[in-house]
């Protein structure tokens, strides 16, 4: 499988050869997409690892065990529901169905439906939703 | 027989007073003549809480010492109407922050009723009465002397539904249409919506008490661009727009449950107002009126994507209601813009009042025009006479 994670690191880590010991301790390719480390300053990688589930874990726990901050980049519909009045307006964009009416006319939220196409984020006048590109790993 | 409102009110306080939701009495309506509603139910609850973008709260801010005449007043750097005395202020609803689109007069205002601190910021040229020139310092709603909403038009009767023939998004007040009529949004509460349960406004006018946005209200006012010169159906409900109410309610008693802020995309600031009227059952009329279903009321779908909004179908409320209605011969998805839920919270709500004996109905001081029509803006020279040039 094929995860992608952002890695946030203090200056103490950069001397740390983080990307090959990922490779030959846990057996995961590792691919940076993008990179902006720099001595005395800590750094941030965005990075493909490619493994088994089990392995892309273990790296994962390993990295946090030393110190990085790792966050899994995915892209995904955060809606604060609590604030929500069931106006309805974000229903009129929704066509996975993820956002409906329920027979009491109380807005429900299906995350599974949801393909995050981001059409709810402008339709909705209460501003509740956001795509989130992170989340902790 | 007849009820009169005076009659009702001694009933309330008896604690023996009948009230239903205009739902609820809608439903009885299914098995029950208006003649006999009319015996069994004394009052029946109406609400609505939808943006209504023409609303707004007077602020009197206390005098500073030494004086300042307010001439450029700012809350959260949003612009306070300052025409008005010294310290007095109107913030509207739609008022934009200078900073921050979606930051508007509604958001001041349902950050007070929340009872959050604000950044009051006040210009004033110095007078030998009001000496001081600048001012920049914090409020809140207990800091201030008054802090009362005063909503010009609220509570229209029904509304246009809206739809989008062109290829594009359109991100309007009335949500976001999808392209090539992808979808139809419409914005009142149906047969729970109150000036649709008293048509011909029998029983609601000057000074009517009402709920506003969680306190007791009152009807001031007709609202602007009252219109009772619409078309209507046989049922007597106007195809659009119609009546409208100008309200007016202590700000410092509502509750952020019942008035919140809106930002509409590429639109701009508006704020959901909730409203709820008690409208009393006099009679077999009255009763008649308030059995409307949603099935019999009717509005007409406007295309928002060509200028002039033309008519494109006509709807009822029960086929907006069921997601989907039919248009141009295709099933296209329908979406409510006012919440039905609060709506109901506001409708019961009210009946609890009223059954605890905490609210009495009013008997209109005045009844509102049943001639009042609504015209445009036209280009002009001074003195022309109206109909003159006029277009259509």
């Amino acid at each position: 499988m094929k995860k992608r994670f952002a890695l946030r690191f203090a200056p103490g880590l950069v001397e740390q050869p983080l990307v090959s010991k990922l490779v030959r301790a846990y057996d995961v390719d590792v691919n940076i997409l993008n990179a902006d480390v720099s001595s005395g300053r800590g750094g941030k990688l965005i990075v493909d690892l490619v493994g088994r589930t089990e392995a892309i874990k273990q790296s994962v726990s390993w990295l946090g065990g030393i110190g990085v901050v790792v966050s899994e980049i995915v892209k995904e519909l955060v809606f604060n529901q609590d604030s929500c009045v069931s106006c309805g307006g974000c229903t009129a964009v929704c066509s996975s169905g993820a956002l409906q009416m329920d027979r009491e006319w109380k807005l429900v939220y299906d995350a599974s439906k949801c393909v995050v196409c981001g059409l709810c984020v402008n339709a909705c006048p209460l501003r509740l939703f956001e795509l989130s590109m992170e989340r902790g790993a | 027989m007849a009820k009169t409102i005076a009659q009702i009110n001694e009933k309330i306080k008896a604690g023996s007073v009948v009230v239903v939701t205009a739902e609820e009495f809608t439903a009885m309506a299914r098995t029950k003549e208006p003649g006999q509603l009319a015996q069994e139910v004394d009052v029946v609850t109406t609400a609505t809480f939808g943006p209504m973008c023409s609303s707004g709260a007077v602020i009197n801010f206390g005098h500073w010492n030494p004086g300042i005449r307010m001439e450029d007043i700012t809350l959260n750097d949003v612009p306070v109407y300052q025409g008005l005395a010294a310290v007095d202020g109107y913030i509207g609803a739609t008022a934009e922050s200078k900073y921050d689109c979606q930051y508007g007069g509604a958001h001041v205002i349902e950050d007070l009723i929340a009872g959050k601190e604000l950044r009051l910021h006040a210009r004033g040229k110095g007078t030998d009465c009001y000496p001081t020139k600048e001012i920049d310092t914090y409020i809140n709603k207990d800091v201030v002397n008054e802090f009362y909403l005063f909503d010009p038009r609220n509570a229209y009767q029904n509304y246009g539904a809206a739809t989008n023939s062109t290829s594009k998004i359109k991100y309007t007040y009335m949500g976001c249409l999808l392209p090539s009529f992808g979808n139809v949004t419409y914005s009142t509460s149906g047969e729970l919506s109150p000036l649709l349960n008293d048509p011909y406004l029998r029983t609601i006018g000057l000074g009517t008490r009402i709920f506003l946005g969680g306190t007791q209200g009152y009807v001031v006012w007709n609202g602007t661009q009252f219109n009772t010169a619409k078309e209507r159906n046989s049922h007597g409900i106007p195809l659009g727009g119609g009546a409208t109410l100008a309200v007016i309610g202590d700000a410092k008693e509502m509750s952020t449950e019942f008035i919140r802020a809106a930002y509409y995309e590429k639109y701009g600031v508006s704020m959901f107002v909730g409203l709820g009227i008690p409208i009393p059952v006099l009679d077999d009329d009255m009763a008649g009126r308030l059995a409307i279903s949603n099935s019999e009321i009717e509005t007409y779908v406007f295309d928002y994507g060509v200028d002039g909004h033309p008519a494109v179908g006509k709807v009822n409320y029960a086929e907006l209601q069921s997601g989907k209605i039919e248009l141009n011969g295709k099933k296209v998805k329908t979406a409510p813009l006012s919440s039905l839920s609060v709506a109901r919270d506001i409708a019961d709500t009210l009946c609890g009042w009223i059954k605890d004996g905490r609210f009495l109905l009013s008997e209109p001081v005045a009844r509102f025009p049943m001639d009042s029509s609504v015209e445009p803006l036209r280009q002009r020279r001074a003195g022309q006479d109206a109909s003159e040039g006029a277009e259509r």
